[in-house]
């Protein structure tokens, strides 16, 4: 076979492979977002109103608020503390030796962890009668001994970012370890001669040699905080209340628990929006790095 | 001296900090597999030595449990996907490292951009579809839904490794006479065999630590490891004893995969951006 022909038949499996399972659910879901989709009728999978579940989303609905007020503080805080911990972390274990690798290894561990049993696992620890953190918090800041973290709606959303940041801090520090070993040691230490301190070198000379690296760690955390499901389904199940419903949850009850598929297309077609500028943004970034090896 | 003495500090701080972070990142892990050893009323008083038991590696087996079927449910599934996944994507990473296709850039770019849709947009077609078709609650449905979240992550990360095979070697094959397919049998599979591999790994965690799909597209039967979870609940709350020994029997083996590719799990989860 010849050449150009053999390329798009190689090609081909894939791209029919993501077709059905990811371009079709998208198209499908746009159209269902028209819809008056109810789950219990067959027929109202097919009677179109138009946008009137995005207005619906966008102006009668306070709950599809509440859960991009929540998701937006969520991601904020989980990308902003996940990214400067594992900064910290990154600097401390770049240098490599013994100890350190030791403990870049024992970093896969969490990551490897299925979010479905991180979620599990703080709700675990956080149990208010034999949770190990509410002893360990109780017995450092007595006001919380008597506290039950998961009944409190503000504690319950720390419970949760908490447990992600534990969840993703491993795998950014493994990206920002390899980021700071591409610094040349050479410019480090013509800083160092030329009587830069720690913070200086670190500011002028490291940080900016790590903005690709970092750029691309901020933006991929971004994507994963914004899609967050997991974890929260099995460690508060968006409550107490709403209080830490995102919005892949509050998509996900309106379309099981209530049926409302058509309305829960809609909401999902309104996350895409914030996914396609990250996502862009992270394409420029791989191809950028593509162009010039 | 006193310059000295500041940098020992510094190190031991240091030491200090890293040991720590090594210690909050093991003790979740290490709770649950101490309460995986627990009785169920060990579990209720924060027992840091007690007796150990094997107890509940065999009740969770049992009635009404039976953690068997989802173990064999999550084995079968995540090993359908990645041998389903892996040639199809091997093919395609080949000829986008090596060839100059026509959209290139755009399939290449919609393939990364599917990786980043959220999942719950995907799932609620397929549930509809499903339902239909009567695919709900089966292993095809699940392997067949599992492929979208894991081709993009194979096509980069082997399109990652063939991109660090030299041509050379190809092309002087192909000038002694051996056809474009021998060529990749031959030559092309054999170098970037450990690429692959580590793809199929990779894949084989995410398709089992995957936890949207199952829960929305199963109920009973084709039911998988992490919704399993669910399970071991009673009047009285959770078991958590019983919970710790299911999660262990979810992520030992993930943890002893992700080992085995711990170099490139980093540029598995970027899709090549960081290398």
């Amino acid at each position: 076979m010849r050449d150009n022909v053999l390329k798009y038949v190689l090609v081909a499996p894939a791209v029919l492979v993501v077709l059905v399972t990811a371009i079709w659910p998208l198209a499908e879901s746009a159209r269902l977002s028209f819809t008056v989709g109810r789950l219990n009728r067959p027929d109202s999978l097919k009677q179109y109103l138009g946008w009137d579940n995005y207005v619906w989303a966008l102006l009668e609905e306070p709950a599809f608020w509440n859960s991009v007020w929540v998701t937006g503080i969520y991601t904020l805080l989980t990308v902003g503390l996940t990214t400067f911990l594992a900064l910290g972390l990154a600097i401390l274990l770049a240098p490599g030796g013994r100890l350190r690798s030791g403990v870049q290894t024992l970093l896969i561990l969490p990551f490897a962890m299925s979010p479905a049993l991180i979620g599990v696992s703080f709700r675990f620890m956080f149990n208010p009668e034999f949770g190990l953190f509410d002893a360990f918090f109780g017995a450092l800041i007595p006001p919380l001994a008597q506290v039950s973290w998961l009944a409190d709606p503000i504690l319950a959303f720390a419970v949760c970012v908490m447990a992600d940041v534990w969840g993703w801090i491993p795998f950014l520090t493994l990206v920002l370890i390899g980021g700071l070993v591409s610094v040349p040691r050479e410019t480090l230490e013509a800083a160092e001669v030329d009587g830069a301190g720690p913070w200086r070198v670190f500011r002028d000379v490291t940080l900016p040699q790590l903005a690709p690296v970092l750029a691309v760690a901020v933006i991929l955390k971004s994507i994963f905080s914004l899609k967050t499901f997991d974890q929260i389904f099995m460690l508060t199940n968006g409550g107490p209340g709403t209080a830490t419903q995102t919005l892949s949850h509050y998509i996900y009850f309106n379309g099981m628990k209530y049926g409302q598929v058509g309305f829960a297309a809609s909401v999902a077609w309104l996350m895409v929006i914030p996914m396609v500028f990250l996502t862009y943004a992270y394409a420029r970034l791989v191809f950028r790095k593509d162009r010039d090896p | 001296m006193s310059a000295g003495r500041k940098s020992r500090i510094g190190s031991l701080v240091r030491i200090v900090l890293i040991l720590f972070a090594a210690f909050v990142m093991l003790v979740p892990i290490a709770w649950i597999f101490l309460a995986a050893f627990k009785t169920h009323v060990d579990v209720y008083q924060l027992k840091l030595f007690f007796t150990p038991t094997l107890g509940n590696f065999g009740t969770v087996f049992e009635a009404p449990f039976f953690l068997g079927v989802k173990l064999l449910n999550s084995t079968v599934v995540a090993l359908v996907t990645v041998l389903l996944a892996i040639p199809v994507a091997t093919m395609a990473a080949y000829s986008f490292s090596r060839f100059r296709l026509r959209g290139e850039t755009a399939m290449l770019v919609a393939i990364l951009a599917t990786q980043f849709v959220p999942a719950v947009v995907i799932v609620l077609p397929f549930f509809v579809m499903f339902r239909d078709l009567g695919f709900l609650d089966t292993r095809v449905g699940l392997v067949l839904v599992n492929l979208a979240i894991v081709m993009p992550f194979a096509i980069w990360m082997i399109k990652g490794f063939i991109d660090g095979i030299p041509m050379d070697t190809e092309e002087a094959a192909m000038v002694d006479g051996s056809s474009r397919l021998q060529v990749i049998r031959n030559i092309v599979l054999p170098m970037a065999a450990p690429g692959i591999l580590t793809a199929g790994i990779f894949c084989f965690i995410i398709a089992w630590n995957e936890f949207l799909f199952a829960l929305i597209l199963t109920n009973k039967h084709a039911v998988t490891l992490p919704i399993g979870l669910a399970l071991f609940k009673a009047e009285e709350g959770d078991l958590w004893n019983l919970l710790s020994a299911a999660g262990i029997i979810i992520m030992v083996p993930m943890f002893i995969l992700a080992l085995v590719i711990r170099k490139y799990f980093v540029q598995g989860m970027t899709m090549g951006a960081v290398r």
